[in-house]
Order: structure tokens, then sequence, then C-alpha cells
């Protein structure tokens, strides 16, 4: 019997439909939960933040939300070992309310994902996502294998890490770099990355290891029908590419 | 313009109009019938001088589901699990907003055109924007417009999480002053799932609701502003008319909306839902009223309002984004009002935006507003509503042909790089790479890798939908009529290039002052060679626009631009043709017209030279798209182009540049006296050329393996060719 997993839906998120799908057709067992709903997800196992504009990304991008209801049942939860996946604006707002990198006590930002540099505006761009921790540093890349590679979309203005060099010590020296964008043959330099990303960072870990959080859309290139050059089998509708990282999630709630 | 406060009647409406205005009411209008009719009567809503010409397009078919009259049109998609399934699709222009004040313009243009596709039921699932932008000069206004609108199309559009998935740019002089924003967008929709946007029978007494934004004293005159030639002079003060853009709340009123329809379905009811668009509250009330026979009676106090005190003309009239309209019974009217404004929490997202009753339909076909107790506005439903006409002279278009000049010797060494390099060939990805265009996780081949976008839009089909876009200024700058029958061809072309059958068309008409007799020939013609191209290949066009008085404050019109969008289906997207070349020692054939003219290319441009345009046989174009697709279906075609702007050596090229960036090395070997006409066809990549129907068919070379393109005999880099091609843009577009 695998958990059940949530995915919130702030006012402005806007990758819910897919997020849950692909999950599903992962084998897990995935709804939305709604902002207006938000006292009933007290009672889920796991939760995916899901990418989109909540809150508009006044201020910044997930600053309000980090602050939202919702955030207290996913910080509650993360505190007591549950999972939580944030992937492009989840994985801001996970930055905002200080789960990850997780290297201060308390819900206390210490890093953010500012505006890309050097192009400052929205950037849509195939990349490659490569694990640099051990797949089982996390549980949720537990069933990834070693280096493995995920393709995925970035889709974001705002997805460059940005820490005091301090910061950015911490998060190498405590294993909180969870990803780093790579080419296609998992090689890593400058050109791989479309933001501008300290350290090439492309996702980042918790210290416990079970809150990712991830700046590309991995459910954007999830089945076959995404990539029908890179088809995987023959089935157009069968879960292929980025959602290895979403099986191995799901293996992990159950 | 009034400036939206004082409620000045300074309207645009004719003393004729005037006239027959007192006259059927008996009596002086009042300052609210006054702005109502002003509205109504525009250009922008009434079509008054182009509706009967559009009367001519073919709009019937076995695929049409709904064809044109509503805010969108539908076409038959296929059935998934016995379900029967239809693309929605809509085309408009916001052309003068997005002149004025282009971010909000181009991201209000899509932020309406979204609304177009919703309110019939129907999923949201891609958009596509067509532009014609002014010289692309970093620096000055028409620079300034061009990054603007590609901002305000990006920003609203990833906000609300719908991807754009086909578009074009074209740049030049002729829209420096004018630049055109056409907009088009998707959904998908259960047919039995459609809703009208009109009353349906039994409508009596069932409430209007009014959904979204709280209404402001924004887009006030907006559809007569519309109707009106820019002044530079007047531009500041008509950017009042101009709607203020709410990509966050119409995120979550899509998805509010979705609900309500689910709430629908599961209780069997019937509704009619409509956009507010042009003429406002008045507008969108009096037209889904009258147009299922019934009349209205709405009560303006009734109205969630942004700030107190407006006059009732700006309450009725004015534009503010973010609403639609509901008729709904009374019991469900109840339970869509919690959907709205307590699951989905309304009131919290903008300031006091809300769902809330306003009126009534009634079965006297008459439009009544009544504000603070008093009745400000009582006519006839039909009267208001019902299509006025204005018969304006006319010059026959004559075909302009350039004179047959002897061609120069072409030199296919330095005119290669050059035609690559040229505005209208060069990389679109410093736009397209700005806009979303995978969120939802449909799509198949994303903008910029293909002729056409794919997406397979529903979950758990092997169904998919493709869209491109045309319409080419360069001919028409030279034969508006031409320029509409090719544009039909390109778009269509486009998507058949893919993989894709073609279903159906949707259309936008830019053009001058109807009231020059010259620049309204350029539309009627236009019109001709639409109506043309779409039946003799039986693509009926189920929605369009129109947009008039595109003119320059020198009094000239901007060119001649028929745009068009042409939808097509795969029955299993994993018939999908993909990017790039492929492999080494596949046959290139050229399918379709070869003709050696250069009237209108790039190269033209290019050499400073005419000539006469391609001559079209619509024959030839069916037996060309039938081997396409034949050999499509029989799996022997590894890549595919349409032939376009630049010839088929730029179609081979970019299928060389997307196999270079997917890391093979292939080129290719092609022999053709001049590559860079543009007459039209496909190349294909096929591996096996011995089924093909060889009639109309040429040979013109193979791939080779390394990443060189061989002309002639003249070598070229493929990575130097690439860079060529890809840096024009990046000024403009830093």
């Amino acid at each position: 019997m695998s958990g059940k997993i949530a995915v919130p839906v702030f006012p402005g998120t806007n990758s819910e439909d897919e997020t849950v799908r692909l999950l599903g057709d992962c084998g897990g067992d995935a709804e939305l939960v709604h902002w207006s709903d938000a006292e009933r997800l007290g009672t889920y196992d796991a939760y995916v933040l899901s990418g989109g504009f909540a809150y508009e990304d006044r201020i910044r991008a997930g600053a309000i939300a980090a602050h939202d209801r919702i955030m207290d049942f996913v910080a509650h939860a993360a505190e007591r070992g549950k999972l939580v996946l944030g992937i492009c604006n989840g994985a801001q707002i996970l930055l905002e309310a200080g789960l990850v990198p997780g290297t201060s006590v308390g819900r206390k930002p210490t890093a953010a994902f500012a505006k890309n540099a050097p192009e400052p505006h929205f950037v849509c761009r195939h990349v490659y996502m490569r694990l640099a921790v051990e797949p089982s540093r996390s549980a949720i890349t537990a069933a990834l294998p070693k280096d493995a590679l995920v393709p995925a979309w970035a889709a974001h203005a705002e997805g460059r890490l940005a820490a005091t060099p301090q910061r950015l010590d911490e998060i190498v020296a405590g294993d909180h770099l969870a990803f780093v964008y790579a080419h296609n043959d998992g090689t890593v330099d400058a050109a791989a990355v479309p933001n501008g990303s300290a350290l090439g960072c492309a996702g980042l870990v918790n210290r416990a290891g079970n809150v990712l959080a991830i700046m590309p859309h991995p459910e954007r290139d999830g089945w076959n029908f995404n990539h029908p050059d890179r088809c995987e089998g023959t089935d157009v509708l069968a879960p292929s590419g980025g959602a290895a990282l979403f099986r191995s999630f799901v293996v992990a709630v159950a | 313009m009034g400036n939206g406060l004082t409620g000045a009647p300074d309207v645009a409406l004719r003393d004729d109009e005037l006239q027959r205005i007192r006259e059927r009411l008996g009596r002086e209008p009042t300052t609210v019938e006054l702005h109502a009719f002003d509205a109504q009567w525009s250009e922008h809503c009434s079509y008054k001088s182009s509706r009967h010409h559009l009367k001519r397009l073919p709009a019937d078919g076995s695929t049409v589901v709904i064809g044109p009259g509503e805010d969108a049109g539908a076409l038959h998609l296929g059935v998934h699990d016995g379900v029967r399934y239809a693309v929605v699709i809509a085309h408009e222009s916001h052309n003068h907003p997005s002149q004025i004040v282009p971010f909000e313009g181009a991201a209000t243009g899509i932020g309406g055109i979204v609304r177009d596709v919703l309110c019939m039921g129907a999923e949201v699932i891609g958009v596509a924007d067509p532009l014609r932008l002014g010289t692309n000069d970093a620096k000055g206004h028409p620079g300034y417009v061009a990054r603007g609108v590609v901002d305000g199309i990006g920003g609203y559009g990833n906000a609300i999480g719908v991807p754009n998935i086909a578009g074009d740019a074209y740049f030049e002089r002729g829209f420096n002053e004018n630049c055109l924003v056409n907009v088009v967008a998707l959904g998908i929709v259960r047919e039995d799932d459609l809703i009208h946007s009109y009353a349906p029978k039994g409508a009596e007494d069932w409430e209007i609701v009014l959904v979204g934004k709280a209404t402001d004293p924004s887009g006030f005159g907006g559809a007569s502003f519309s109707s009106l030639t820019l002044d530079a002079q007047e531009s500041e003060v008509n950017k009042g008319a101009v709607q203020v853009p709410d990509p966050f709340l119409k995120n979550v009123l899509m998805r509010a909306s979705y609900r309500v329809f689910g709430l629908l379905r599961e209780r069997k009811i019937v509704a009619a839902f409509k956009d507010l668009g042009a003429g406002g509250i008045m507008g969108c009330s009096a037209e889904i009223t009258a147009q299922g026979g019934y009349g209205a009676e709405i009560d303006l106090d009734k109205v969630n309002v942004a700030i107190e005190g407006m006059p009732p003309e700006v309450i009725a009239v004015g534009e503010t984004q973010e609403r639609l309209l509901w008729l709904l019974p009374a019991d469900v009217a109840t339970d869509v009002l919690r959907i709205y404004n307590e699951e989905f929490t309304l009131p919290q997202v903008a300031h006091n935006a809300r769902a809330a009753v306003i009126g009534r339909v009634t079965a006297q076909r008459r439009y009544v507003l009544r504000y603070r107790g008093a009745t400000v506005m009582d006519v006839e439903s039909d009267f208001l509503t019902g299509s006025i006409r204005d018969e304006l002279p006319y010059t026959e278009v004559i075909r302009h042909q350039g004179a047959v000049q002897e061609l120069p010797a072409v030199d296919i060494e330095t005119l290669f790089p050059a035609v690559l390099a040229h505005r209208d060939v060069a990389s679109r990805e410093p736009i397209y790479r700005r806009y979303d265009a995978v969120v939802r996780g449909c799509t198949v081949l994303p903008r910029g890798t293909a002729d056409a976008g794919v997406l397979a839009p529903i979950p758990g089909s092997r169904l998919g939908v493709a869209l491109a876009v045309a319409g080419n200024p360069r001919y028409g700058r030279i034969d508006s009529g031409f320029a509409a029958e090719f544009a039909v061809l390109e778009a269509m072309r486009a998507v058949v290039a893919v993989g894709a059958r073609p279903l159906g068309l949707s259309d936008c008409l830019n053009f001058g002052n109807p009231r020059k007799p010259d620049q309204y020939g350029e539309f009627v013609a236009a019109v001709d060679g639409l109506g043309r191209a779409a039946t003799r290949l039986d693509l009926p066009i189920v929605s369009g626009n129109v947009s008039l008085y595109n003119e320059s404050a020198d009094g000239s019109a901007v060119p001649a631009s028929t745009i068009v969008a042409c939808v097509g289906v795969l029955e299993d997207v994993a018939q999908v043709v993909t990017p790039g070349l492929k492999e080494t020692r596949s046959a290139l054939l050229w399918i379709g017209s070869r003709e050696l003219v250069v009237g209108g290319s790039v190269l033209a441009e290019v050499l400073g030279i005419e000539g006469p345009l391609p001559s079209i046989s619509y024959g030839a174009e069916r037996t060309a798209v039938g081997i396409v697709r034949d050999a499509i279906a029989r799996g022997v075609v590894r890549s595919c182009r349409a032939i376009r702007d630049g010839g088929v050596l730029t179609a081979v090229a970019r299928l060389a540049f997307d196999a270079h960036l997917r890391g093979r090395a292939i080129g290719a070997e092609i022999d053709f006296g001049n590559p860079l006409c543009e007459a039209g066809g496909f190349l294909c990549e096929v591996s096996d050329d011995s089924e093909i129907d060889l009639t109309g068919t040429l040979r013109i070379g193979e791939t080779i393996g390394g990443s060189e393109l061989v002309v002639n005999g003249i070598r070229f880099s493929i990575p130097q060719l690439y860079a060529v091609w890809s840096q024009p843009l990046a000024e403009l577009y830093p």
C-alpha cells in the first residue's frame, strides 16, 4: 500500500495537473489540495510543491507562499521526516521557507533562487540535471543510479542560486548540492547552466535528505510523447525521461 | 477621448448614425446609451465595413463543430475512449493597444484570446503569437515596441500556465507606426460539454452572473479607440483606453471555471458563458441574451467596482480585463458563486474580485440598465446588437507583377549567409525562449524545432494537435490577394510537415483605413484570396477577426496582412515527424512547386530586385500534400520542412541545424540551380524513395556524414552557418 501524496495548490500555481498525472503514471497515489482546503493537508504521507507563480511571485518568487497556511503543514511534515519535493516555484518556496538547504536552524532562508544571469528574464530551455550526491543521500533519489542524468525543462526567471561565500561553502561541505546542470553526455560546464546558478546548482537537498528542491521541471519531459526522438520502448504514452525522478520519489513514499 | 471618469460624451459615432439612433428611440439618447451605441456600433464590435465581405469565406465542412459567430470556433479532433473531442480555436488582434503600451497591450491580447476559448467550456491548451513589428533596430520606438510586446506575451502566458507553441515574427518598416500583435488560442473540450455564448432555450428569468476582476475605469472607450487611426499626439490620451492585465487573477479564474464546467456536466445543465471584450458588461450581456432571442435587465449597482463614484456609462461600457459572464438558472448560480468566491476565494485573490448576480434574462427583447434606481438605458436589444452595415467604395486591386528581370548570377557563397542572416529568416529563439513552451506537460514539438507546434492534449490519448501560423508581409506589400492565398498554403504546409492532417483555419485580416478606397480594396482582395484558397483546399475558417485602421500618420497603411492559423490532427502522436536530419545517405526530395521566381522572396530583398510572384496551382498543391502525407504514413520520412522564407536551401539548413544541436554530425550535399527561390513545397529527408510517386518531385541531393553543407559544389560549415543564423535578433532581444 503506497502512501498518499498531496500536491498543494496556491493561488497562482500552474503545473499541478501534469505533476499529479506523472506521479500517478509512476505508480503514486497523488491528488490536488487547494488552498481553501489546506486544513486537509495534515493527513498525507508526502508532498510535491509544483511550479507556477504562487501569489504572483510578489516581493520575490516564493516569498509570500512560504508563509502561507499550506506551508505550516508542509514544514511540520518535513520536520517529522516526511518527503517533500519542490519543483521550480515549489523549490523557490522551499528555499524561502528555509526548509532547504537547511544550513540554519529554524525557518529562515539562507540562500535564494535569484534573478537569472546574464539573461535577466524568463528562459525556457531543455536541460539535464546530473545527480551530484550519492543516490542514498536523499530518500527521494535513492532509486536513481549514481550520477543519474535527468532530462527536464528549465522555465523560470529566478533560478540562480545565490548565497554568501560562506553559505555556498556550507552547501558543498554539507552535501546539499543534489543536482547540477549538465550536458546530455553528463559533462558539466557554464554552457550547460541556463541561469548563471552558483555551483551550477539545479537542486538542493536538506540535511536530513527528506526535502529536495529542484528548479527544472522533469514532469515536462516525463512521457515518451514529450521527446518523440528519444522514445524509450514503443509506447508513446509511457512515462520516461524525467519520470525517473518521480518513480524514485514514489518508491520512497511507498 | 474622455478620461474615463468624467463621462464626457465625446464619442466616435458619426452624425448619420446618431440620427438613426434618435429616430429609432424617438428621443435623445441618454449618456449611457450614447456610449453603448458608440461601442456596439464601432468597427471593432460591429464589423460594419467587413461582415458582408466575410460571408464569402467557407465556414462549413465535415470537421466543423462550431463555425464562426461565437467567441471561438471548434473542429472535430477525434474520438478517445468513445468520447468525441473538439479542438477550439480563437484568433484576434491587439494591434492598437500594443503600439501604445506594448507590454500591457500584448499581455491583454493573450488574456482576451484565452477567455474566448475558455468560455466555450474548453480547457486552454496553447497559444500562438504572429507578430509584425517595426524594423529590428534595437534603439528607438519600434525596438521598444518589439521588446515590450514579447515581454507582455511571455509575462502573461507563462503565468497562466498555457504553453506558447507557435508564432512568427516579421520585421519591417511598414509596421514602425502600427505593430500587429495577433494572438491565437487553442482549447480542448468534449463535444458534448461545449458551452455556447448565447442564451439557450428556456433561459427566461435566469440569472446574469458577472465574474472576475472588479470593474474599474481602465479600457473605457477601448472599442471605438481600436477603430480609429492612431495619432502619435493622441497616444498619451489613448493610454487610458488600454486595459490592465492580471494573469494572476486569470490563472485562478481559469481553474475555477474548469471546476464550474465539471459541476454543469454532473448536473447536465446547459448554460451560456461569454468573455467580456469590447463594450464591456453592456456589449457582452446584450449579445449573449439577444443572440438567444432574449433581453436583459441589469442593475449596475450590483457590479463589483474597484472605486466608488464611477459614472454608469463607465461601469457599463468600460473594458476592464479578466471578466466573464454566465447565464445560469438561479439554483445553479448559487453553487457557481460558491465555487468562485469561496472555493477559489476570488475576493482574496484580487481587490473586490468576485462572482456576482447583476441582473436577469428577460423575455421582452429590450436591453435595460438601471443605476441608483433610475433607468439609464432602455433600447431594443436587436437594434443595439443587430448587424449594421457600411457599404464603402473600394478600388479594385491591380495585381502588381514585378517586371520579369533576368536573374543576376546567384553567388551562393555570399548570398546564402546573407539570406540566413536576413531579419525574416534569422533564428527566432531570442523571442520564443522567453515563452514557456512546455507547461501542462503535453508538448510534443515545442516552438522553434519544427514548422508547427504539436501537443498531446488529452491524457491517455494518442491524439495530437498541430498548430502553425503564416502571413508573409513581403507578399502583402506586392499583392494583397496573393498574400492571403499564400498564407493559407504556408500555414497548411507547416502542419503537414510535422505529420498532421489539416483540419481547418482561423484568420485575422489586418488592414488600413476602410474609408480610403485603395486601402479598403486591399482588404476586399484579401478576403477573396483567403476564401479562394480555403475553398480549394477544403479548409473551413471557423474563427476570425478583422483589424482595420492600421494606418500611419502619413496616411499609409501597413503592408496587407492576412494572418492565418492552421490546426491539424495527428491520429497518433508517435507518427510525428521529429526535428533534424537523421541519417547519412538519405535522399533529399523537393516535393511540390519549384518555380524559379523571386518576387517577394528574401533573395529579392537581399539583391534589391523585383520579379514575378510564384503561381498557385491548387491541384498541384493537393498532389504534393498527398505525396508527403503518404510517405510519412509509410514511415519513410526521416525529417521534413515546408519551404518558406529563404527557400529550399534554408529548409535544408534548418534540418541540419537541428541535427547539429542534437549532436548528430550530418550534413547534406545538394545540387539545384537557384536554391534560394521560395516558390514553396516541401523538403523531405527519406530513407527510401523507391515507392514515392516522383511525379512533381525532384531529388536534389542526399545527406552526408560530417558537418558540412555542400551546395552546387560550394562547401559551408554547419556550425558557422548556425552562428550566422542564430545571432541577428540577439541585439534586439538581449
